[in-house]
């Protein structure tokens, strides 16, 4: 149960793991490459060509990316979608294997080829649009501090309850009973339970 | 235990005087998603600190974050809630595991539920500790919140009123609860919600009405309960500074005024406690819900009956001799009785406590205390470890009385 880590090759950016039987790989955009021309396109690029190697593969960008793209795309091409910052990470575009994405011939013919080309150009001038407006955004806030580790929290805390081994005592007034227990004629009537005492006056 | 509708409040006596909170709610994970998938869960249902990890889109809330006791009640076949009372009964009792081989032989653990809540509540609850036991839990009981907060008080004859975000509770204590005599009401703090957004439409803020939460901090913080309602509206005519409510939203630039319409402020407080007055016709007839009498489970909740006139009710129901004892000590618990009375408004608002006494005043009912419950967050679960330690482990569960320990075969 869980994600296993992967060996991969030396080329290849970003994480992979084995999720059951799916090899999944998700590259990684950190936020100062968000500015720059070819890293996203080098990213996409990648991934497209990942897809024959891994089952699953995914494009994880800071969220600040998501205000700029068009998901259907990834949507369309199969390649997920993670959107990350400080506190949580989001899985905006599950992605899809091959078959899943396309049930016909596993191998792809020259027009496939060349067309899925001209959708990443497609794709690629869209994000020139898009970062051009980053930019003049990025121009009028306030630019936070950058992230020291740009590895979205992959590595979750487990939800085993971290147990207690022994109780906490010293919250107990000087080792005495809590105050709710001083003069309460409740320990009085509740200890008589049962012994005998007559049974209430209704309900 | 304490289930209470926003809240599960939990853990041994050796906590002392508060307990450990969490949130009365579960979440349910896509487990399709890539990201529940890469991380081990022991679990189907994320209930405690990490549900906020867990949290996706927003339109993923409504289906996949439940709050199971949101009206204290849990329908019979309910199962995804009754998954997250199981998974927070789990949590509760993993929180506080005791080493092993120390001699411990489980804890006796006492529940708290509405109490409107019917028998099947009853039968499920302890079904789930027996379940979730491993070795963990002794014998297990389930008293009622009113119950537990009349012994957290410390006080053994008296009528507490609980009154929460869906309805509120009358029920008349006298070393047991008296169930024949208990009266619900089908009115809580959501209807004072509900004429706060009213009053926000009319002053012209229509396009924030809609939004709950921000409806509610209007309300917590500009509501005031009148001491008479026609006699503050016709004050807070004649003096509009004095009354005047605004409301700055922190860290945003959000501000309400009332202006002239603050006078509506005593509005808020006063549908709480007596919805019968002939000014919130027109709210009614512009289409705001009227409380209406409903059944719920084996109770019958009243609409439009008044926090007085269901309190006589509910005394009245109880023998002669023990209706006096019982006026002298009435406990309110629960949010919705959180009202402040401003002090440059002495003599027009007032506290939860004093509209109380005015309410049983106009029926003729005088020598009577009213009081807040000193600790309303943790009264309950004060209740629920004083039972615990003082009822004798010999006292069985019996169903007729809803009372005693059910043991748990380990």
């Amino acid at each position: 149960m869980g994600a296993q880590p992967v060996v991969q090759n030396d080329h290849e950016q970003g994480v992979s793991f084995l999720l059951g039987t799916e090899k999944v790989h998700v590259l990684i955009l950190k936020l100062d490459e968000m500015v720059q021309r070819n890293a996203i396109l080098d990213a996409l690029l990648s991934l497209s060509t990942l897809k024959f190697a891994y089952q699953l593969v995914y494009l994880a960008a800071p969220r600040l990316f998501g205000t700029s793209v068009d998901a259907s795309i990834f949507r369309t091409r199969g390649i997920g979608l993670l959107f990350y910052d400080e506190r949580r990470i989001d899985e905006a575009v599950p992605a899809q294997t091959q078959t899943e994405q396309s049930p016909g011939p596993p191998q792809q013919s020259n027009t496939t080829l060349v067309t899925e080309l001209a959708t990443l150009r497609t794709m690629y001038l869209e994000m020139e649009r898009a970062i051009s407006q980053l930019r003049k955004d990025l121009t009028t806030l306030r630019i936070p501090q950058p992230i020291q580790d740009h590895q979205p929290r992959i590595a979750m805390p487990t939800l085993e309850i971290q147990s207690q081994s022994n109780f906490p005592t010293n919250v107990v007034h000087g080792g005495g009973l809590p105050s709710y227990f001083v003069n309460n004629p409740w320990l009085d009537v509740l200890s008589k339970r049962g012994s005998g005492e007559r049974e209430p006056i209704a309900g | 235990m304490d289930f209470g509708t926003s809240d599960f409040k939990f853990g041994p006596i050796t906590l002392g005087e508060q307990p450990r909170i969490i949130n009365n709610r579960g979440y349910f994970p896509d487990k399709k998603s890539v990201l529940y998938r890469a991380f081990e869960t022991a679990s189907d249902v994320v209930v405690g600190d990490d549900v906020p990890l867990y949290l996706q889109s927003a339109e993923d809330l409504s289906s996949r974050l439940i709050y199971p006791m949101r009206n204290g009640m849990i329908e019979r076949n309910d199962d995804q809630a009754w998954r997250v009372v199981q998974s927070l009964t789990s949590y509760g009792l993993e929180a506080f595991k005791p080493r092993p081989n120390n001699g411990f032989q489980g804890y006796y653990v006492v529940a708290s539920l509405s109490s409107i809540s019917p028998r099947y509540m009853y039968e499920r609850l302890m079904a789930a500790f027996m379940e979730s036991s491993h070795g963990m839990v002794r014998a297990v009981t389930v008293i009622s919140q009113p119950f537990a907060v009349a012994i957290g008080h410390g006080v053994t004859t008296c009528v507490v009123i609980e009154s929460g975000h869906g309805n509120s509770q009358v029920c008349p204590i006298s070393k047991y609860p008296i169930r024949t005599a208990q009266v619900a009401l089908n009115r809580g703090g959501g209807d004072a919600n509900a004429i706060t957004s009213e009053i926000l439409k009319d002053a012209g803020y229509a396009d924030l009405a809609n939004e709950e939460a921000f409806v509610r901090k209007v309300k917590e913080n500009l509501g005031l309960v009148p001491e008479n309602l026609n006699d503050a509206i016709q004050e807070a005519k004649r003096s509009p500074r004095l009354v005047r409510g605004r409301y700055k939203v922190p860290g945003t630039r959000v501000e309400i005024d009332l202006d002239k319409d603050s006078w509506s402020r005593f509005l808020i407080g006063e549908y709480v406690f007596n919805p019968n007055h002939e000014i919130f016709e027109s709210y009614f007839n512009r289409g705001m819900p009227k409380p209406r009498d409903v059944k719920m489970g084996d109770t019958v909740f009243k609409g439009m009956l008044d926090f007085g006139e269901a309190i006589v009710a509910s005394v009245e129901r109880c023998p002669v001799e023990l209706q006096p004892l019982l006026y002298k000590e009435i406990l309110l618990s629960g949010g919705n009785f959180s009202w402040t009375a401003p002090p440059k408004l002495q003599g027009i608002a007032v506290d939860a406590p004093c509209k109380v006494k005015m309410l049983l005043r106009d029926r003729g009912i005088r020598n009577v205390s009213v009081k807040m419950t000193r600790t309303p967050q943790s009264s309950v679960w004060h209740g629920c470890i004083i039972y615990g330690f003082a009822v004798p482990e010999n006292y069985e569960w019996d169903w007729q009385r809803l009372e005693g320990w059910m043991k748990v075969p380990n």
